[in-house]
């Protein structure tokens, strides 16, 4: 459980975050959708303790993230991440090392597991993402799709409650979303909470229970996808959401089923559960 | 490769070079050149100091000493004027060679083998060897008690040669004064030098006391081989000048003169040729082999402890540069400017004499510390610039997985920064293998001294000097083959 209270955040006498409350569930997958500039990224990342806050609070299990600069909240930043994953839009995978040294550098230097324990955990979790046969390759040799499955397989290994993701989908091929999309229900299922940073309405339709709209550093409206995507309450999410249709030229009815795209990917994928 | 293959060698290229200097002689003779140009140009170090030629401190551009004296006075006698040529003194005889100057007149000694390398007018002066020795160790009463230790002089001087053959071991300086800082402060047991230099740079030192005359010698001209007729003349001059009494009243204005002096006045041709009769073949036998190997050996020492001492202190630097709180941040800084901004040459002078009062080191630790320090800038901005270089991202996705920052860098950031810094550290190490020659300075004798005494031994510089080469090769090739494995290694991923 991740709770959020008035956060407020400024940078260079801008307000970034005003007064952001929220609460995440564990196994809620949340999507933070909005306009550039809208906060949503800050939030993520204030999750994280990546990102320093000048009000309010962010409340981890009994963790609790105060306002202030990283290097006085040493411990509590630390013990906030262990607890939530972070995965990176470029992904940042450590360029020296292989994909299972990626998964097991935490588990070993940060949890202290022993080599033996971390390669078998290392293992284990390039497996779920379906990368066994990629554990030697270094990130330079992988594609997108798979770093970004390696990524998730190293946030995974500190065995957090929630998992932040920034824009997983604006890296990828079209066609790699719905792999995403099929990997990331199937970690919702192991009660993870999930909080996505997103342009990818169909994403967010596909994957999310929750849908929360920003703007200016504020809450506009939440609710579950189908009712924020076609009965937006209020007349900016209209404006945003119509912007973000022209923008990405999305067509206004939904794809074929049959054809690849995350619509066509994830009824498989329900139904496989 | 045997010696007598080094000695083909050596000797066929002396033939060439007879036969090309003897050509160019052909068209003009040294006399008849002397006289066309209308002046005596002659060579000397004005570093080298009282007595000898020295700028006038008064009067800048001006030189005075009693060599300036005699020079003027022989172009007089030649009819013509005389004109300074400045020189390293070290490097004379090979710039007369040259012909940078028809003779050298600064204190050199009629030494064996430089009477078979070039011409030597009668002498001039008669000097004696003297020893000094510290006032509190009185362990030393002649050459005989200094067997084994080190004793400093001038490299290739008489007494260079007189320590070699008691099995002495001979410290060589380029300076007057180096020798005497050193003998106080204990870096050489004692000192052996010309009376004339003792007097004036060593026995007016409180702490050290004169233990003897060991040795005399004779200060002459030197002239170019094939210069017969100039040193007939300058002889003929010589003997005009002592006779006349004027040579000693320019040794009595210098204080320098003495009733031995008078033996130059009543000097005969029979004893000129009696004193350089004695002459010695150049030769680069076993001995110079294993000296040239065992300057090889100081010169992998000094490299190797430098980097050593210039790698973890270079982090440290850089560390304080990127993640240090502002004040210690601005100190390496400064650290790095001053070291980088600054010859190291000026750094190795400071570190030895400079603060020899405060700072007791012996030369070899001088030398690893000095150059070390100097290296210790530029590898702190060899490594910074690798810290740079890592994405910023790296960063925050160690941080994100829950590392505290120096974790964080130890294991992500400083391995991605070392492969960046790699090709420029390996680079400054050979730099420094290179750099490692100005330790000569301060007596260090390394493999670019070591090459610079032989040359003047055999008289010539291509062969030692390209031994010089392929031992300095030998000694960064395998360097760079490992850094490059190291990269090649290092290049996955």
């Amino acid at each position: 459980m991740i709770e959020v209270k008035d956060l407020c955040k400024r940078y260079d006498g801008r307000t970034v975050l005003d007064g952001i409350s929220a609460c995440f569930a564990p196994g809620e997958v949340v999507a933070l959708v909005g306009p550039s500039g809208s906060g949503k990224s800050t939030l993520l990342r204030c999750l994280n303790g990546l990102e320093p806050f000048d009000a309010g609070s962010i409340r981890v299990g009994d963790d609790v993230l105060a306002p202030g600069v990283q290097r006085a909240r040493g411990a509590q930043v630390s013990n906030i991440r262990r607890r939530v994953g972070f995965v990176f839009q470029q992904w940042h995978l450590f360029a020296h090392r292989t994909a299972l040294g990626n998964v097991i550098e935490a588990p070993r230097y940060v949890r202290g597991l022993d080599a033996k324990a971390a390669t078998e955990l290392g293992r284990a979790l390039l497996e779920k993402v379906g990368l066994s046969h990629r554990e030697g390759a270094y990130p330079s040799e992988l594609s997108g799709g798979e770093q970004q499955r390696v990524a998730i397989a190293r946030a995974l290994a500190m065995e957090p409650e929630a998992l932040l993701l920034d824009e997983p989908t604006s890296a990828l091929d079209p066609e790699r979303v719905g792999e995403l999309v099929e990997l990331l229900s199937r970690l919702r299922e192991d009660g993870l909470t999930l909080v996505a940073v997103t342009h990818e309405m169909r994403f967010a339709r596909e994957l999310a229970s929750r849908m929360l709209v920003l703007h200016g550093g504020r809450i506009l409206e939440e609710g579950p996808p189908a009712q924020v995507l076609e009965r937006p309450r209020h007349e900016r999410t209209r404006a945003f959401l119509g912007l973000e249709r022209a923008v990405r030229q999305e067509p206004a009815v939904e794809p074929e089923p049959g054809r690849t795209g995350v619509s066509a990917v994830f009824p498989a994928a329900t139904a496989r559960e | 490769m045997n010696v007598s293959a080094v000695r083909r060698g050596a000797g066929a290229l002396f033939v060439l070079s007879v036969l090309m200097t003897s050509c160019v002689q052909r068209q003009e003779v040294g006399l008849e050149r002397v006289r066309r140009a209308g002046e005596l140009r002659w060579g000397a170090d004005a570093q080298g100091g009282e007595p000898y030629a020295m700028e006038d401190p008064e009067v800048p551009g001006r030189m005075r000493g009693f060599e300036v004296e005699l020079a003027d006075a022989l172009a007089r006698e030649l009819g013509v004027r005389a004109r300074f040529i400045q020189n390293d003194w070290s490097s004379l005889i090979p710039s007369l060679e040259r012909g940078s100057f028809d003779v050298a007149l600064n204190g050199i000694e009629i030494t064996p083998a430089r009477s078979g390398r070039i011409l030597f007018t009668r002498p001039y002066f008669i000097f004696q060897l003297r020893l000094l020795a510290r006032r509190d160790d009185d362990t030393v009463t002649g050459l005989a008690s200094l067997r084994g230790r080190r004793v400093g002089t001038l490299a290739n001087s008489q007494a260079w040669d007189l320590l070699q053959r008691e099995g002495i071991q001979a410290v060589p300086y380029e300076g007057v004064e180096e020798p005497y800082i050193d003998l106080e402060q204990g870096r050489v047991d004692a000192v052996l030098m010309d009376d004339l230099i003792a007097q004036r740079y060593g026995q007016p030192r409180a702490g050290l006391r004169v233990v003897g005359d060991v040795g005399e010698g004779y200060y002459a001209i030197a002239v170019r081989p094939g210069d017969e007729d100039l040193r007939a003349a300058l002889d003929v001059a010589l003997g005009h000048i002592a006779r006349s009494g004027e040579l000693r009243r320019i040794f009595a204005r210098w204080n320098i003169d003495s009733a031995a002096q008078q033996r130059m006045v009543e000097w005969s041709d029979a004893q000129t040729r009696e004193v350089l009769a004695q002459t010695q073949a150049p030769r680069l036998g076993w001995a110079q082999w294993v000296m040239f190997l065992q300057a090889s050996l100081v010169t992998l020492v000094v490299s190797v402890g430098a980097m050593a001492l210039a790698v973890p202190l270079g982090m440290g630097l850089a560390l304080a540069r990127l993640y240090g709180p502002r004040w210690l941040g601005r100190l390496a800084s400064l650290y790095v400017e001053l070291f980088r901004g600054t010859p190291v040459l000026l750094q190795l002078y400071v570190l030895y004499y400079g603060l020899a009062g405060v700072l007791r080191l012996d030369a070899l630790s001088a030398a690893v510390l000095g150059l070390g320090l100097n290296y210790a800038a530029y590898e702190a901005e060899v490594y910074r610039a690798g810290v740079l270089a890592v994405p910023r991202g790296q960063l925050e996705a160690a941080l994100a997985l829950g590392m505290s920052t120096p974790l964080a860098l130890r294991r992500v950031i400083f391995p991605q920064a070392f492969r960046v810094a790699l090709p420029s550290a390996t680079n400054d190490f050979i730099a420094l293998l290179k750099d490692s020659s100005l330790v000569s300075v301060i007596s260090v004798v390394e493999l670019t001294k070591r090459m610079t005494i032989t040359a003047v031994d055999v008289r010539s510089w291509l062969l030692p000097g390209a031994l010089c080469a392929a031992l300095y090769l030998a000694m960064s090739y395998p360097l760079s083959l490992l850094a490059r494995r190291l990269e090649a290694r290092l290049e996955r991923g």
